[in-house]
């Protein structure tokens, strides 16, 4: 189960390497700000998998609610900063 | 200065959330020594909450809850918790924060009373981290220039 673990989270990492080339590239601002979201829920679950590598679910799973909320938060507040800018 | 936003969608889930990110925070508090989080952590998603409400709710509505007044009162509140509880046990002829001294007011054994003195201690760092949090926040989204301070 843990080798199951393991290239589930490796791949998940190679996605977040395909979604990186829209933050670096992205035409626009609106790109990257989704791109950025995305790479956040992407980290959680692998912070997630983590937990379930190291066998301690239960204390991980308090560290992606907190980066859940933190990534939404600055996701609002960024499109905020732009809507005031225009 | 940051006004009320136009999108219901953005409005209805930050009001729905935020109560919810205020219980999470405050479990964070409590459970500081079980498992990861503590008084700060538990602050910053406190202090997290309010700049939530203050994006999408605007500073004018956000001030009916917590004023600037309010913010001093609170940042000022828990640095007299965390150095209260400090001196208390100095009083008791113990070392700074040696919680194990408050078992002779609180008549409970020891480790029982180092538990709950580390407890009113993040409980103190907790209120000052999101009180500061919130008045840097609002600082910064004003440009030190308030809306009252030019009414005057």
């Amino acid at each position: 189960m843990n080798q199951f673990f393991l290239g589930a989270g490796i791949g998940i990492s190679f996605l977040v390497l395909l979604v990186l080339y829209r933050v670096v590239f992205g035409p626009g601002v609106y790109n990257r700000i989704a791109a950025i979201s995305a790479i956040g829920t992407k980290s959680l679950i692998i912070l997630l998998i983590m937990g379930f590598i190291f066998h301690r679910v239960d204390m991980f799973v308090d560290i992606s609610m907190v980066y859940a909320l933190l990534n939404f938060i600055g996701c609002v507040a960024v499109a905020k900063y732009l809507e005031m800018e225009s | 200065m940051i006004r009320q936003s136009d999108d219901i969608i953005i409005g209805t889930v930050a009001r729905m959330l935020v109560p919810f990110i205020q219980l999470f925070a405050l479990y964070v508090i409590m459970h500081g020594h079980y498992s990861p989080g503590g008084g700060f952590q538990g602050g910053v998603i406190l202090g997290a909450s309010l700049v939530l409400l203050l994006i999408t709710h605007g500073l004018p509505e956000t001030k009916k809850l917590l004023s600037e007044k309010g913010v001093a009162i609170l940042s000022s509140l828990g640095l007299l918790i965390y150095s209260g509880i400090g001196l208390l046990c100095l009083i008791l002829l113990g070392n700074y924060l040696d919680y194990s001294q408050l078992s002779k007011i609180l008549q409970v054994a020891p480790n029982e009373a180092r538990s709950l003195g580390i407890l009113g201690i993040e409980t103190g760092v907790g209120l000052t981290v999101m009180a500061v949090m919130f008045s840097i926040f609002i600082d910064i989204s004003t440009g030190g220039v308030l809306p009252e301070d030019e009414e005057e």
